[in-house]
């Protein structure tokens, strides 16, 4: 496929993709409304988690510890009056571009330790920060509720599919704008090669740490909008399995695509309740068939579902020229 | 077309789709929500499986009493449908759940969701939407002293203070040398109990020589109980979940301590007593409080004939013997009661004034206790009775009390 043809393609898949997301909500209950906006918190987290691990080739499993800290700077935020007023709504958005700063500060930190650290010692420090922020909660209940949590306003389920879907939208178009340009290129040099990313002028500790910070704020802006949609926030919110969820999420739609974002949010977030409600399942079950199946999607598509599409493509466009060729 | 001009169009369309979003209108309203003219669709949470799963149990003992009810006529006609969910007494899984039992299920009230930090984790949302959330199976005080800001939430059991504040009474007044050691979770339900047990001291609060902590989702408090026992203390007061409790009483006999033990009414089922028995607790003269009917060592009475036939019928497996069962069965008695008044087609309002205007007697429930309520008054059961550990069950002694506020 020509790149001109393929950036059309893009164009239109993007419009397509973006009034399907816009007019479902007419179709579903609040309930389900909800779940779609729990949809665009996995888009979200996993469009951060592939800024770092798929396009920067810095691996991270702890990303739920940045939802956590957006999260919680939404929560307490709310919850101790701090930011509303009569005019509720508008504070509540406002706590966003504020986790989003905290995450930013919060990714910078964490990125350090990859300018020293590669592959899968990285990814155990990532780790442990997933598991030590939910118990810096636990630390600070005066703050933070402890294992209690803290309960905030409820919304309903249309204002929080529009919240959680215009967020979205803005952040994939950051992405991209982000990607295709200079500091995307230096992002996939340093995946690709670190020394000739070097030489060629990258530096790395700026665009290393640069990638953890623009991730780390994007993730703690969905936990803000996760913690929202339930509105409440405690330390099993962002337990270890938001983290391994998100990281299946990236996987499961394609590392280093942002089109597989989309398939691995919708993946994560609805199988298990299609699960749970079909005939087969009941809830100790979920696990073990989410299990089940993400190891089958792996085996049958190694590169994700960005990577079906674009093998799919591919296969597509040569047996088109070849029919055309005599 | 330029890459530009392109993105620019996406962009476009994105804007689109956003005003689109924005514009999409809101579905109205109907009747009362779960009120059909066969049926009413109640429902809660409970943590069928985790760290609380001993109180598993209860939702299919009132699932069974309303099989029950619904086997000889239902409640004016109209049959209970409960649905019940396992949130694993987190909070976390609590609220995206009694979200999908209100936007999903449609509920006509959630009944009987069990925990301290599950109820306080929804009740902003519940009363937000002006739905009941009643009989829930937590015996804080928040529930009864907050009705002016929470007036859809209401409660059942005695409240935690009251019990423990009994503690601190019986304490002060007959064990004058009492060195006291106390053990509770870490949140609110801990907390209640705790300054309950503060209250009923008064002075003789400072005989309490430790106390320790540990959070819901830890099951292992033997170091806490190591602890209490290196501080010299010889009264425990135990303020925890089952599954810590009967931990607690093991490691308490196996490192050789012996206090006068208090076990609130909550973990004192005497299925976990026998539990920690047989993990080789001593739990001979343990003091705990109690409110429901007396199965135990009255097994021939109607009532615990009719008790023990709709579990048998419809909970199999179900063990008579367990004080959540009958829990369950008392607390599942009272809904139909307040059902059968909410109006003869039920309304959460409805359903909120029977709730609030309770005068009866309820035959599970230790003979004696009236349940009583007034819309200022909101604590349904307000009496229990102190028993005692003696032989292989729990002996009442003394009169009922009540829980004065």
């Amino acid at each position: 496929m020509r790149p001109r043809a393929a950036s059309w393609f893009g164009a239109a898949a993007a419009a397509a993709a973006a009034v399907a997301i816009a007019l479902l909500p007419l179709t579903l209950s609040d309930y389900h409304r909800s779940q779609g906006a729990l949809v665009a918190v996995y888009f979200v987290a996993i469009l951060a988690l592939d800024i770092v691990t798929g396009y920067t080739g810095q691996i991270s499993i702890g990303h739920g510890a940045f939802m956590a800290v957006g999260g919680y700077t939404t929560a307490i935020l709310l919850h101790h009056h701090w930011w509303t007023s009569a005019t509720g709504a508008l504070h509540t958005i406002w706590t966003l571009p504020a986790a989003a700063l905290v995450g930013f500060g919060a990714g910078l930190v964490v990125g350090l330790p990859a300018l020293r650290f590669h592959g899968v010692y990285l990814a155990l420090t990532t780790f442990a920060v997933a598991l030590a922020v939910p118990q810096l909660a636990k630390n600070y209940s005066h703050f933070t509720g402890g294992t209690q949590g803290l309960s905030l306003p409820a919304h309903n389920g249309l204002w929080l599919y529009r919240l959680g879907w215009i967020v979205a939208g803005v952040a994939f178009v950051f992405a991209w704008l982000l990607l295709r340009g200079r500091t995307g290129r230096a992002f996939r040099a340093i995946r690709d090669s670190e020394v000739a990313a070097a030489s060629s002028g990258v530096t790395l500790a700026l665009y290393k740490t640069l990638a953890f910070g623009i991730s780390a704020a994007m993730a703690a802006v969905a936990g803000s909008v996760y913690v929202l949609v339930n509105n409440f926030v405690n330390p099993d919110v962002f337990g270890l399995t938001l983290s391994l969820y998100v990281l299946i999420g990236a996987v499961v739609g394609g590392l280093g695509s942002l089109w597989g974002v989309l398939a691995g949010a919708a993946f994560v977030q609805l199988l298990p309740i299609g699960l749970t409600s079909g005939p087969l399942a009941s809830s100790e079950d979920v696990p073990v068939i989410f299990g089940a199946v993400v190891i089958a999607v792996m085996a049958a598509l190694p590169l994700g579902a960005a990577g079906f599409v674009q093998t799919a493509l591919r296969f597509a466009s040569r047996t088109r020229q070849s029919s055309t060729t005599p | 077309m330029t890459r530009r001009m392109q993105g620019g169009l996406a962009l476009a369309l994105l804007a689109l789709a956003v005003a689109v979003v924005a514009s999409a209108a809101v579905a109205a309203g109907t009747a009362t929500p779960g009120v059909t003219s066969k049926t009413i669709t109640i429902g809660g949470t409970f943590p069928l499986t985790g760290p609380a799963q001993l109180y598993g149990v209860i939702p299919k003992a009132e699932n069974a009493y309303f099989q029950y009810v619904n086997t000889h006529g239902g409640v004016n006609g109209r049959k209970i449908v409960f649905k019940y969910y396992d949130d694993q007494y987190n909070p976390a899984n609590t609220v995206p759940l009694t979200h999908k039992l209100v936007q999903q299920d449609h509920v006509f009230a959630v009944y009987g969701s069990l925990g301290t930090a599950p109820i306080l984790a929804t009740r902003d949302y519940l009363n937000g939407l002006r739905i009941p959330q009643v009989l829930v199976a937590t015996g804080d005080s928040y529930w009864g002293s907050q009705y002016k800001k929470y007036p859809w939430t209401i409660g059942f059991q005695p409240d935690y203070p009251g019990e423990s504040r009994v503690y601190g009474q019986f304490i002060r007044n007959k064990i004058p040398q009492a060195k006291i050691g106390v053990l509770m979770q870490n949140d609110a339900y801990g907390q209640n109990y705790y300054n309950g047990l503060l209250q009923g001291l008064g002075a003789a609060k400072s005989k309490i020589v430790d106390v320790e902590k540990y959070d819901a989702t830890e099951t292992d408090v033997s170091s806490q109980v190591v602890k209490l026992k290196a501080a010299g203390a010889n009264v425990f007061a135990l303020f925890a979940l089952p599954t810590q409790t009967i931990d607690a009483l093991v490691v308490t006999t196996k490192i050789g301590w012996h206090p006068t033990t208090f076990i609130n009414n909550v973990s004192s089922s005497p299925l976990f007593m026998g539990l920690a028995q047989k993990s080789g607790a001593d739990v001979q003269g343990d003091i705990t409080a109690t409110y429901v009917y007396d199965v135990w060592n009255n097994p021939n009475t109607a009532v615990a004939k009719q008790y023990k036939s709709i579990l048998a019928k419809y909970d199999a497996g179900a063990d008579p013997l367990d004080a959540n069962n009958l829990y369950g069965v008392a607390n599942a008695w009272t809904m139909v009661k307040v059902l059968s008044l909410a109006g003869k087609t039920p309304t959460r309002a409805g359903l909120m004034r029977a709730l609030t205007h309770m005068n009866w007697k309820n035959p599970y429930l230790y003979p004696g206790i009236v349940m009583k309520t007034t819309p200022t008054e909101r604590y349904p059961i307000d009496q229990q009775i102190l028993e005692q550990y003696k032989g292989a069950s729990w002996k009442p002694f003394g009169h009922l009390f009540g829980n004065a506020r």
